[in-house]
């Protein structure tokens, strides 16, 4: 059972990660950005392909994240903003950032060439035992680094002005710009730290399952289902709900047979669609949300 | 009467000369269908793969472009058309009977999409589509019943029987048929009194639901009636050869979408147009399929970036620009009409106090209504709010007494935690917002929140919506209906009235809201309430933001109305209107009622100089 949870959790560091980039775009410019699977993908191609040339590793991997950092900075300025502009309430984002996604994983397909590349060792592969449980340093790397990033993010925001100021914005960009907030320095730093993570989760899992053009789709899928079964209104959230993901995934690989892992994630998220549409961590405890609620749903629009 | 009969004899030549149009361009449709039917295998693949996406581009924009739900799952309903086409076809089913098999198949499952997303939001729709699209091709993928990854071959289309031979390729001919039956829905739904209706739950829900409109069953209907069309491509599709599962993924839900963005959103012609270019790009475009999807990429950003309205919406512009250099600008020509009162104003009707009119008779009764936004914070506290029948009923109160929400309770937006609303004699208090307007009830907002892309006039035919039989239903043949279009011609000219009677000059009736100053807004807001003849009139700040001339006119629109014996409530901040317009006056404070009566009476009461009048 605790082999099944540390690997579990493992996997789910990774789908965290990836779900909490969504989560924290979304937070500041309510903009969920489609390519940041890909973004995952870039900085796991740039790892291989300059470890390949015989750049050290750590710089190979340094240069990985300052690039999916920059990318992401790049697809707000190159199709988020553009489209934000002429209006907040379509759904023009999703197409463009969509795009991106096409084109980053055609590009890297087009320099790499469409197959699985090696990629660098970053810790030994040795098993560590744990209780009767074993796992490898990879492994415990990927949740250390998960749990981290969860501490960290929601330190600086409940605690830092910066932090308050980016709630303020996810709340209401206009008055949050009324007041002197610079909304679109935000909304950089979001796409950046979106970047960050997904690239952070592509050197993690770059290890394993070596380097390919296409993996932004696994990834971002995944890292989206995350998203979805946690929810999408607090990158905390969407952390819990790639852990979670991670280990049900492991458990239905483990207890049900090797394919599960393929179908159970979507299983999970339209169960939890249906009985909690806003995630299971959306917003307190879920079983109070669902006692709570008195059967006043004429309230629901009236705060606009 | 002579000049309605002229203009009903030109509309019957009108509509003559588009009833040649027409049938000149299904047989012109038909033609090119003979010579496609008869082209090499080549010209017939890509043809009818372009002509497939083009119903699925069609299916999507209704969804999308007129009713603003993004659908990201139009992958997985085609999927399910072709595959229960395919797999039931095997198993020996009548292909015919498959077609609507899959039509209502596909219908179903959209309409349980969209009861189970559409309760939460438009993003929230969005991701679940996208999650089913997902989940359809994991199923494809993963069972065995399907064929799995490699797929299963669709059946066999049959060929024509002896005496119709000479039309070729029969499967041409079946998805003609079937993209000119998706464009016909598609079409008169555009053509019909729905089209605005359905702009106004993407734009404008709140003043949908305000005129009868039952928003969350149209939206599920139309993504029904979408999936269903999806459905039906799906059926189509299935004989064209092998059909796998790659065929079906997320991406080609995108793909539909690029499709419609491309060719131009909510247009007739841009989701075809659309289409036809993104289904034929790889096909004809010969080069490494790994640039090539680079190129598709690039084109799609620009697209969305540089030019949001897509190809028609480039085509628009440029004829825009001709028309415009010949003719000048429409507004001038509207400008100058401006909102010149009839000539009558009397003006005394502001300054000296009516006589009280209306019956003993309440046409409202609210009784002990409580009501709270936030768990112990009430905002409206065990407040009685009597109207008697025909009065002009002012209700008043400083900010935040609770005046905005006894409105959105007596019209329905929010329920009273306590207490009971009587309208005409019938219970209201549990009722849906679209369902008071049969109860004769109408409101006003605010801020008028109207559909930016119509009309004046189409804008005010929504408030006609709930008067009109069976709008949704006739939608999808609309044009050939005579009686749909007398009554959409007979809704246009009680529009066209209501506009006059609200003081609109008639050159105001055919510019879009969204270039109209904001006064004429308000007034459509209120032609549009007043169109549909309700009893109980609702009218929330009337006066906001307008000018004087403007407010004359109001005061001559309420004293028409009480002439006409309806009910008014008005809520406003400029007490002197309150006063020299109504017959009873209701004031509130801090969410209770602190007095109502007839005007005089409650001007005169001490506690009301005290709270309100700062006298």
């Amino acid at each position: 059972m605790l082999q099944v949870l540390l690997s579990g959790l493992a996997t789910g560091a990774i789908y965290g990660l990836v779900a909490m980039a969504f989560a924290i775009v979304f937070y500041v410019t309510r903009v969920i950005n489609f390519a940041t699977g890909q973004l995952l993908m870039v900085s796991i191609m740039t790892v291989s392909g300059l470890a390949a040339v015989g750049l050290p590793g750590w710089a190979a991997i340094i240069a990985g994240l300052v690039l999916s950092t920059g990318f992401g900075v790049g697809i707000y300025f190159g199709a988020v903003r553009p489209v934000l502009k002429v209006g907040r309430g379509g759904f023009a984002w999703l197409v463009s950032t969509l795009g991106v996604a096409i084109i980053l994983a055609s590009i890297a397909a087009i320099i790499f060439g469409p197959t699985s590349r090696a990629f660098p060792e970053l810790l030994h592969h040795e098993s560590v035992r744990i209780g009767d449980a074993s796992t490898t340093w990879q492994e415990l790397l990927a949740i250390i680094v998960a749990v981290v990033v969860l501490i960290a993010f929601e330190l600086f925001r409940r605690r830092t002005l910066f932090g308050k100021v980016g709630m303020a914005i996810s709340s209401d960009p206009e008055m949050a710009s009324a007041i002197g907030a610079n909304a679109t320095a935000y909304a950089v730093l979001a796409f950046a730290i979106g970047g960050l993570l997904a690239g952070a989760a592509g050197v993690l899992v770059g290890p394993i399952t070596y380097a390919n053009p296409y993996l932004g789709d696994t990834y971002g899928i995944a890292g989206f289902i995350g998203l979805m079964i946690g929810g999408i209104e607090k990158p905390a959230a969407a952390m819990g709900g790639g852990l979670l993901l991670g280990v049900l995934s492991v458990l239905a690989n483990t207890y049900i047979n090797s394919q599960a892992a393929d179908w159970f994630p979507f299983a999970v998220v339209v169960v939890v669609l249906l009985i909690a549409p806003h995630g299971l961590f959306a917003s307190g405890n879920l079983f109070r949300r669902w006692f709570g609620r008195r059967g006043n749903v004429a309230t629901m629009g009236t705060r606009a | 009467m002579t000049a309605a009969a002229v203009t009903a004899a030109g509309d019957i030549r009108r509509r003559r000369t588009w009833a040649w149009i027409t049938a000149a361009l299904v047989l012109a449709y038909f033609g090119a269908t003979y010579g496609i039917a008869h082209g090499t295998i080549y010209t017939q693949g890509l043809i009818s793969q372009a002509m497939i996406f083009a119903v699925l581009a069609v299916s999507l924009d209704l969804v999308a472009g007129m009713t603003g739900l993004y659908s990201l799952g139009h992958a997985g309903l085609f999927a399910l058309g072709a595959y229960t086409t395919a797999l039931l076809g095997h198993a020996g089913w009548n292909i015919y009977l498959l077609l609507p098999i899959s039509i209502i198949g596909a219908g179903l499952v959209g309409a349980v999409l969209g009861t189970l997303s559409l309760r939460v939001s438009g993003l929230y729709f969005a991701i679940m589509t996208f999650i089913f699209s997902l989940v359809v091709t994991v199923i494809l993928q993963d069972f065995a019943f399907t064929g799995g990854l490699n797929g299963t071959p669709g059946p066999i289309y049959p060929s024509l029987p002896s005496w119709a031979i000479f039309l070729g390729n029969p499967l041409v001919w079946t998805i003609a048929v079937v993209l000119l039956i998706a464009v016909t829905i598609v079409w008169s739904i555009r053509a019909s009194a729905m089209y605005p209706v359905l702009l106004a739950i993407r734009d404008a829900e709140p003043f949908a639901a305000a005129n009868g409109v039952r928003t969350a069953a149209i939206k599920i209907g139309v993504f029904a009636l979408s999936a269903g069309l999806a459905g039906m491509a799906g059926w189509a599709f299935s004989f064209s050869g092998y059909i796998s599962p790659q065929q079906f993924t997320w991406t080609t839900s995108v793909n539909i979408l690029v499709m419609v963005i491309f060719g131009g959103i909510n247009t007739r012609l841009g989701p075809i147009i659309g289409a036809a270019f993104v289904s034929a790009f790889p096909i004809v475009v010969h080069i490494d399929p790994l640039v090539q999807e680079l190129i598709y990429g690039l084109v799609f950003v620009a697209i969305i970036v540089f030019f949001p309205g897509g190809v028609m919406g480039l085509v628009m512009l440029v004829i825009h620009r001709l028309t415009r250099r010949r003719s000048g600008p429409p507004l001038a020509a509207a400008a100058a009409g401006d909102t010149a009162p009839v000539g009558h104003v009397e003006v005394e009707a502001t300054s000296s106090p009516p006589r009280r009119t209306g019956s003993e008779e309440y046409a409202l009764e609210a009784t002990g209504i409580t009501f709270s936004y936030v768990k112990g914070v009430k905002a409206v506290e065990e407040v009685d709010f009597r109207v008697r029948r025909g009065s002009v009923h002012g209700l008043i109160g400083p900010n935040g007494s609770g005046k905005s929400t006894l409105v959105n309770l007596v019209a329905g937006r929010l329920r009273p935690d306590e207490g009971t609303i009587v309208a005409n004699g019938r219970r209201i208090d549990r009722l849906d917002a679209a369902t008071r307007p049969a109860h004769g009830i109408r409101r006003t907002f605010q801020s008028a929140v109207l559909v930016r892309d119509l009309s004046v006039r189409e804008n005010v035919t929504i408030g006609l919506y709930h008067r009109t039989p069976n709008v949704a239903g006739r939608s999808l043949v609309w044009p050939l209906l005579p009686g749909a279009l007398r009554d959409h011609r007979e809704m246009r000219g009680a529009a066209d009235t209501a506009l006059q009677t609200a003081g609109l000059a008639a050159s105001w009736n055919g510019a879009r809201v969204a270039d109209v100053p904001h006064g004429v807004e308000q007034l459509t807001q209120l032609a549009a309430a007043c169109v549909g003849e309700p009893s109980i009139l609702i009218l929330d700040e009337p006066l906001a933001g307008l000018s004087t001339r403007e407010i004359e006119q109001v005061s001559e629109i309420l004293n028409d109305l009480r002439e006409r014996g309806v009910t008014v409530i008005v809520v406003e901040h400029q007490t002197h209107f309150i006063f020299s317009m109504c017959d009873d006056v209701t004031v509130l404070a801090a969410g209770r009622l602190v007095v109502s009566g007839p005007a005089e009476q409650v001007r005169s009461n001490e506690r009301v100089r005290e709270v309100y009048l700062g006298q």
